[in-house]
């Protein structure tokens, strides 16, 4: 977990989203579920080499999928919404 | 948008056309637009994806298609205004390139009319041809209004005579046996019209009402349409019934009232000739046209395309179908009942399209070398009595007209009849 890039999984684009990288220049993204707000800063600003101003986390329930009669479930993962300093930004359409 | 002209070989013109960035860039965004209504990604729901989403996923090019079908027809339009170039043919279009906050660019080669080279277009010795409707000609008519007016009526005789009708019983036989079609009752015949086979109409001049059947040896002629009948010999039995002849009205002041609205037969006479006069008249008139436009192109040199060709068979074809729909037929129905088809037809008729092209392209030029114009104001005068013929205000045909794009090509026809009136005058 040394490695920023083993704590950030993958941007999440939807369109709320947008809506709050257009609003509140945040943008939002899958992480491991162990990473803490600290470890999450450190390596956005890593990756991005941007300045980055506040981390909200939120643990994400898996969504229950059944297959006949058999249930099963999409893993819990944790959702990072991380605000950057006005004038920073983050290029993350380049091969989603 | 920036253009440049070139000129190919047969009669082609290629267009290089450039397109402002703005422009671009408008119809980029235009194209976003209808593509999105028809977009979901993971994420979005349909009609939601921004546009940057959808460029990142499938490709800037996505939107480069939908922007150039915008762009492309609208550019080329402009194009032809600015060169003033009027095509015969559909373009076409190729080496597109586009691109965000570039200028795009794209060809059109499009074929023009061909130059033509004017021979001699004055000079000709050419003269209306003179035609005066002579007391003949009247009578012509006359007759054959009488012949039209006739009716039969019994005399007082017993013989039959060339030119009689005649009302007969008849049966037919061949080797003593009647045979299909060969009798019928009450039929009229008429002594010396040629309507029965050789020898029978003859045989019954001189004979006499009768209860009595007269006996009529006939021999069927070789190329008869029957084939079993073809060449054998017959026997008719005839009976005469009554003699009746063709009584013609008499020509006087009464039978003008009768077939005409005059009440004499002189007023009756004087209208005749003065329509005979009129259409004989236009009818010169045409022939004098033609005459000389005949010549005149004759001595132009021009190459004729295909594509001319192609496109004169499409006007006359909507010509024909405009005709036969006044006369309430569909133009399929005209052809299967002609047993012909539109493109034999369109064979057929090749070689009058090309000389209509011709006649065409040569009047054209003509008028442009004699600086022929048609002003707004003969345009007018000409809406002025379209209106007055069809009992219409003249402001209502001119919208009309108007919104149909029917003034270019009025404006066309009256120069080409300016250009008509020129040659006629000159030759």
């Amino acid at each position: 977990m040394d490695n920023a890039r083993d704590i950030i999984i993958s941007p999440l684009i939807s369109e709320k989203t947008m809506e709050l990288m257009e609003e509140n220049n945040a943008y939002t993204f899958k992480v491991v579920k162990k990473a803490n707000k600290i470890q999450i800063r450190q390596a956005i600003e890593e990756i991005f080499n941007v300045k980055v101003v506040k981390v909200n986390t939120m643990n994400m329930k898996g969504k229950r999928k059944r297959l006949g009669f058999t249930e099963g479930k999409r893993p819990d993962w944790k959702k990072a919404i991380i605000k950057l300093v006005d004038g920073d930004s983050i290029e993350i359409f380049e091969g989603m | 948008m920036k253009v440049k002209q070139e000129r190919l070989e047969d009669n082609k013109v290629r267009l290089d056309v450039e397109v402002d960035i703005d422009e671009v860039n408008e119809a980029l965004e235009q194209a976003y637009k209808k593509v999105r209504k028809d977009v979901s990604l993971p994420g979005f729901r349909k009609g939601k994806v921004p546009r940057k989403v959808l460029e990142a996923n499938y490709g800037k090019e996505v939107l480069h298609k939908d922007a150039l079908d915008i762009l492309v027809p609208a550019n080329y339009q402009k194009a032809l205004e600015e060169t003033d170039i009027e095509p015969i043919s559909e373009p076409e279009f190729e080496d597109f390139y586009i691109a965000e906050d570039e200028p795009a660019t794209f060809t059109a080669v499009v074929e023009v009319k061909p130059e033509v080279e004017l021979g001699e277009y004055t000079g000709y010795d050419v003269e209306r041809e003179d035609v005066d409707v002579t007391e003949e000609d009247i009578m012509a008519v006359l007759n054959k209004q009488q012949e039209e007016q006739s009716q039969l009526v019994s005399v007082d005789r017993n013989e039959v005579q060339e030119g009689d009708h005649v009302i007969i019983d008849f049966e037919g036989f061949v080797n003593g046996e009647s045979f299909p079609g060969g009798s019928a009752e009450e039929f009229t015949l008429e002594i010396g019209s040629g309507q029965f086979i050789p020898g029978f109409e003859e045989q019954l001049i001189g004979k006499e009402v009768s209860d009595e059947p007269y006996e009529v040896e006939v021999t069927f002629p070789e190329e008869y349409q029957a084939e079993d009948l073809a060449g054998q010999d017959a026997v008719f039995e005839v009976t005469i019934k009554e003699i009746k002849i063709k009584e013609l009205p008499e020509l006087d002041d009464e039978f003008a009232k009768d077939v005409s609205d005059f009440d004499t037969l002189d007023e009756y006479k004087e209208d005749i000739e003065n329509r005979l006069q009129e259409q004989r008249d236009n009818q010169a008139a045409r022939n004098l046209e033609n005459e000389i436009i005949g010549k005149v192109s004759e001595a132009a040199k021009v190459e004729v395309s295909e594509q001319l060709i192609q496109n004169e068979l499409d006007q006359m074809m909507q010509q024909m179908a405009q005709n036969l729909q006044q006369q309430g037929i569909n133009m399929e129905d005209y052809f299967k009942y002609m047993g012909s088809s539109q493109e034999e037809w369109r064979e057929e008729n090749r070689e009058q399209a090309a000389d209509r092209a011709k006649n065409n392209l040569v009047l054209e030029a003509i008028a442009e070398e004699e600086g022929i114009e048609v002003s707004d104001e003969e345009i007018d005068e000409k809406l002025e009595e379209i209106a007055e013929a069809n009992d219409q205000d003249f402001e209502q045909v001119k919208a009309f007209m108007q919104m149909q794009g029917q003034l270019e090509s009025l404006r066309d026809g009256l120069k080409m009849e300016k250009t008509i009136d020129f040659l006629i005058e000159n030759n």
